[in-house]
C-alpha cells in the first residue's frame, strides 16, 4: 500500500513537474534559449490565480487569468530580455545570467507585494480521502491527471498535426533553417514562448490550490523542471514528461524512506547521477561536446 | 564608526576573494558554477572546527579550509568534465541544493540549523592575536593580494591560454596536446579553494556560522559580483564585490525603506542589475565595451 | 635497425549503428611524403582521421605511431606523440590572439606552469614567432583570432601545427576556399615541411591542389580503401574518377 501511496503522490507532483519541464523543453527546443526564468512564469501565473480568487472571482476567471498572465509574462520576457541579448550575439552565459536575474526580480517583487508566506486557496478537493485501507488520495489527483494529459496531448497534437507545429519541430532540429522555410523567426519564437509559458499555468493553479504559492516556489519548481528536462533528455518533450514523473517519484520516495528534509535533495541526486552517467538523458540525443 | 567601516571593508575583501575564485571558473574556464557558496561554507566550517577543537592559528585553519575544499571541489570537477554549459549549470545547482540540505542535517559536524558558535579569534605564530577587526582586515588584504598574484601568474601565462583554448574549442585544444581533464580539474580546484579561504576568514570575522550564509542566494550574490565587475577581467570581481557589499549598507541609510524590506529590495536590485547588465553591458563594468562572449 | 613508419593503421573499422563508416582500412604513411586521401563525400576520410587521433573509439584494427601501439589513446596523448591535426572547420581559439593561438601549441605541460625555466620559455617564444613568420601572419599577430580573414585563419591553423613541432600532420581540407596565390603559398609550405622530414596525410577536394601537393593517393569510398598508388595512376583510373564524381552507372 505504501508503495502505491508513494506512486500516487509521486505522480501527482511528477505530473506538475512534467508540465513545467515540457514547457521549458518546448521553448528551449524551438528557440535554443535556455529559458531559466520559466519558474518566474510559474510564480506570476500562480499569484494571478490566487489574487483573482481572493477578490472573490469565480474559479474559471482565475484560471483564465493564470493562463493569460503566464503567456503574457513569457512573451514579455522574450521581447524585453532575451531578444535584445540575442541581437548582440548573446552567449549562453549572458542569457542565463539575465534569466537568473529575472527570476530574482520576480521573486523579490512578489515578496514585496504578497509577503513570504505561501498563499493558498485550498478547497475540499485537496483533502485526502481514504479510498482503500491506508491509501489516501485527494480528489484533486485525478483532476491533475486529466489536466496534464489534456494539456500535453493538446500540445503534442498541435506539434504533430498542424503546419505551424511542424515548423516548430523543424526549428528545433535545425535552427538555421527557420528563414529557409519561410518562417518568421520572431513569430516562431513568440509561438514557442507562448505555448511553453501557457503550460506553466496548470501547475501554478494546482500548486496554488494545494501547497500554496510563495515567491520562492518558482526557483524550486524551475530547478526541478530543468532537472527533468535533462534527466528525460533535452529536446524531447516525452523525455521532459518522463523526467518530471521520475523526479516526482524520487522526491516522494525519499520522504518515505528518509526524512522530509531530503526530499528536495533526492531529485538533485538523481539529476547528478544522470549527468555523470548519462548526460543525454533517457530520451535525448547523444551529446556532442 | 571606524569599526563599522572596517567591518564593511573586511566583508568586501572576503567576498572579493570568493569572487576572484568564481571568476577563475566562470570567466577563465567557462565553467558556470552556481555552487560557489557551497565551498565558501565548507571552508568556513573546516576553519571553524579547526579553530574550536584544535588551534585558532590562522595559517592552520586556512590550510584546513584549503585542504577540505580542494578535495570536495572534485565533486564539482566531476560533472565539469562530463558536460558543459547549460547542463553543468544545472548540475552545480543540484550540488548547491543538496549541500544546503547536508549543512542543515549534519548536526554532528556543522551543528545543523543552529550552526557553530563561539569561534575563537584567529592567532598567528602562537600567541599573536589577529582578533581585532583591523588586524583581520589587514590579514585578509594580504591574502587577497596573494590570491591576485597567483591569478596573475597563472592566467597571464600558459594556464590562462590553455583555459581560453578549451573554452573556444575543446577538441582543438586536445589536438595540440592539452590534457583537458587535468586543466579543468585544476581550474575548479583552484577556484573553489579561493572560496574556501574566504569562508575561513568569514568564520573568524563573524565568529558564528550557520547554513543560511551558504545558500543559493549567496552563490547568486557572488555570481552577480563577478558579472557586474566583468567576468574574465582581473579586477572586475573585486569591483563587483566592493559595490555589492556596500549596497546593503547604503540601503539602510535610505529613509523610506523599512528595515524588514531591505533584504527584498537588495535582491530586487541584484536581479535587476543582472538583467540590465546582460542587455546593455555584458562585459561588466571593467570589461571591454564590445566583449565577444 | 628497423625503421618504423611514422604512422600506420591496420584493419581499422568503425561502425555507427547499422552503418559502417570505415571498413578494414589499412594504410601506411611514409616519411617525408604527402599521402593524399581522396574520395566522395561521406567516404569516411574525416572519420579515419578521428580514429587515428583518438577522437573516436575504433571498433576494430590498430594504429601504430613511430612503431608504438597507439590505438585508443586519448587525443592529447596522440598529439604528444607527434601527430598534429587540422580541422575542416578550423576550430581556432577565437578568444585568443593569433600569437597566443600559436604560443599555446608550444606549451606542452597541462599543469599551470611550464617546465624548463626561462631558457625553455624563450625557445617557445622564438618557435612561436618563427611559425607566425613562416606562414606570413606577423602583421596580425596581436589581433584576436576571431577577427582575422578566412585566408589568414587557414594559415593560422597551419602555424599552430608548425609550432607543435610535430612530424606527422593530418590535414583536413586545409586549403579549401583559398585564392590561387594563397593556395600556392600553402602548397609551398607543405612541400617545405616534407623536405624537412614531416609526414603529411592530406584530405583535399580540390584535385588540382592534390595533384600539386601529393606524392601518392589513397582512394576511399564508403569506408573502404579502394586504391592506393601514385597520383597519376589513381586519377587516370576511369572507374575511380566515376565514383568520385558520383557517376552511379559506372560504380561497382
Amino acid at each position: 500500500m505504501l508503495v502505491i501511496q508513494i506512486i500516487i503522490a509521486g505522480l501527482q507532483t511528477g505530473l506538475l513537474y512534467a508540465l513545467m519541464g515540457a514547457g521549458f523543453s518546448l521553448i528551449f527546443g524551438a528557440t535554443r534559449v535556455f529559458h531559466a526564468a520559466h519558474g518566474a512564469t510559474f510564480v506570476v501565473s500562480g499569484y494571478a490565480f490566487v489574487t483573482c480568487l481572493k477578490l472573490g472571482l469565480p474559479l474559471w476567471i482565475g484560471a483564465l487569468a493564470a493562463m493569460l498572465f503566464a503567456v503574457a509574462f513569457g512573451l514579455l520576457l522574450n521581447a524585453l530580455v532575451y531578444r535584445p541579448i540575442q541581437r548582440d550575439r548573446g552567449s549562453f552565459f549572458t542569457v542565463f545570467v539575465a534569466a537568473f536575474g529575472s527570476v530574482i526580480v520576480v521573486q523579490s517583487a512578489m515578496e514585496f507585494f504578497f509577503g513570504r508566506e505561501p498563499q493558498t486557496v485550498g478547497s475540499s478537493m485537496t483533502r485526502s480521502v481514504e479510498v482503500l485501507p491506508h491509501l489516501f488520495v485527494a480528489p484533486i489527483f485525478p483532476i491533475i491527471l486529466v489536466i496534464a494529459v489534456i494539456s500535453l496531448g493538446a500540445v503534442a497534437s498541435f506539434l504533430r498535426w498542424t503546419s505551424v507545429g511542424l515548423s516548430l519541430r523543424a526549428l528545433s532540429d535545425s535552427p538555421s533553417l527557420v528563414e529557409a522555410f519561410g518562417l518568421d523567426p520572431k513569430k516562431a519564437s513568440n509561438l514557442a514562448f507562448g505555448i511553453g509559458s501557457a503550460l506553466a499555468a496548470p501547475p501554478a493553479i494546482l500548486i496554488a490550490m494545494t501547497n500554496g504559492i510563495n515567491p520562492a516556489a518558482g526557483a524550486h519548481v524551475m530547478l526541478i523542471s530543468l532537472a527533468s528536462t535533462i534527466v528525460g533528455g533535452i529536446g524531447s518533450l516525452v523525455g521532459a514528461v518522463a523526467g518530471g514523473i521520475l523526479l516526482g517519484l524520487a522526491e516522494n520516495g525519499a520522504i518515505a524512506v528518509f526524512d522530509t528534509q531530503w526530499s528536495e535533495a533526492a531529485g538533485f541526486v538523481v539529476l547528478f547521477a544522470f549527468i555523470i552517467i548519462r548526460p543525454s538523458g533517457i530520451f535525448g540525443a547523444r551529446i556532442t561536446r | 564608526m571606524i569599526t563599522y567601516f572596517v567591518s564593511l571593508a573586511l566583508l568586501a575583501v572576503i567576498y572579493g576573494i570568493a569572487a576572484i575564485g568564481l571568476n577563475i571558473l566562470v570567466g577563465s574556464a567557462g565553467i558556470f558554477s552556481l555552487a560557489h557558496a557551497v565551498f565558501f561554507g565548507v571552508g568556513a566550517y573546516a576553519a571553524a572546527l579547526m579553530a574550536i577543537h584544535v588551534t585558532p592559528d590562522i595559517l592552520v585553519c586556512c590550510g584546513a579550509a584549503i585542504g577540505v575544499t580542494a578535495v570536495l571541489s572534485l565533486c564539482l570537477a566531476f560533472p565539469a568534465l562530463r558536460v558543459r554549459g547549460e547542463y553543468f549549470v544545472v548540475a552545480s545547482l543540484g550540488l548547491q541544493m543538496v549541500a544546503a540540505t547536508v549543512f542543515n542535517e549534519a548536526q554532528g559536524v556543522t551543528g545543523g540549523y543552529g550552526g557553530l558558535a563561539g569561534i575563537p579569534a584567529p592567532t598567528i605564530f602562537g600567541t599573536f592575536s589577529l582578533g581585532t577587526p583591523t588586524r583581520l582586515l589587514l590579514t585578509s588584504l594580504g591574502i587577497l593580494l596573494l590570491g591576485l598574484g597567483v591569478v596573475l601568474a597563472f592566467m597571464r601565462h600558459s594556464f590562462g591560454r590553455a583555459l581560453g583554448a578549451i573554452r573556444d574549442s575543446e577538441i582543438a585544444a586536445r589536438a595540440i596536446g592539452k590534457n583537458v581533464e587535468l586543466l579543468k580539474t585544476t581550474a575548479v580546484v583552484l577556484g573553489c579553494t579561493y572560496a574556501g579561504v574566504a569562508g575561513a576568514l568569514f568564520a573568524f570575522d563573524i565568529a558564528f556560522i550557520n547554513p543560511e550564509s551558504f545558500t543559493l542566494d549567496q552563490s547568486g550574490l557572488i555570481l552577480t559580483m563577478v558579472v557586474l565587475g566583468g567576468a574574465g577581467t582581473l579586477l572586475g570581481p573585486l569591483v563587483g564585490a566592493v559595490i555589492l557589499t556596500l549596497l546593503p549598507a547604503l540601503l539602510t541609510f535610505l529613509p523610506m525603506v523599512p528595515p524588514t524590506e531591505i533584504g527584498t529590495l537588495q535582491q530586487f536590485i541584484y536581479g535587476l542589475t543582472m538583467v540590465l547588465l546582460m542587455i546593455f553591458r555584458p562585459a561588466g563594468l571593467v570589461g571591454r565595451r564590445s566583449a565577444r562572449r | 635497425m628497423m625503421v618504423h613508419n611514422p604512422l600506420s593503421v591496420e584493419n581499422l573499422t568503425k561502425r555507427f549503428g547499422g552503418m559502417t563508416a570505415v571498413e578494414n582500412v589499412s594504410l601506411e604513411l611514409r616519411p617525408g611524403i604527402v599521402t593524399g586521401l581522396v574520395g566522395p563525400n561521406g567516404a569516411g576520410k574525416t572519420t579515419l582521421f578521428n580514429l587515428i587521433t583518438g577522437n573516436l573509439p575504433a571498433d576494430g584494427g590498430v594504429v601504430h605511431i613511430n612503431g608504438r601501439q597507439a590505438t585508443g589513446l586519448a587525443p592529447h596523448v596522440i598529439a604528444r606523440l607527434g601527430v598534429a591535426r587540422s580541422f575542416q572547420d578550423l576550430r581556432l581559439f577565437g578568444g585568443l590572439t593569433v600569437r597566443d593561438n600559436v604560443l599555446a601549441a608550444t606549451e606542452n605541460s597541462s599543469w599551470p606552469w611550464q617546465g624548463g625555466g626561462s631558457r625553455a620559455a624563450r625557445e617557445r617564444q622564438q618557435a612561436t614567432d618563427a611559425a607566425i613568420e613562416r606562414v606570413g601572419l606577423t602583421h596580425v599577430a596581436k589581433i584576436q583570432a576571431s577577427d582575422i580573414s578566412y585566408a589568414e585563419a587557414k594559415f593560422l591553423s597551419l602555424a599552430r601545427i608548425l609550432a607543435t613541432g610535430a612530424k606527422i600532420w593530418l590535414l583536413d581540407e586545409p586549403a579549401s576556399g583559398l585564392d590561387p596565390s594563397s593556395s600556392q603559398r600553402f602548397v609551398r609550405l607543405l612541400k617545405d615541411a616534407t623536405a624537412q622530414g614531416v609526414t603529411i596525410c592530406l584530405i583535399e577536394h580540390n584535385l588540382d591542389l592534390m595533384k600539386a601537393t601529393a606524392d601518392r593517393l589513397a582512394f576511399l569510398e564508403q569506408g573502404r580503401l579502394l586504391a592506393l598508388g601514385s597520383v597519376d595512376e589513381i586519377l587516370r583510373d576511369q572507374e575511380l574518377v566515376a565514383i568520385y564524381f558520383g557517376d552511379k552507372s559506372n560504380a561497382a
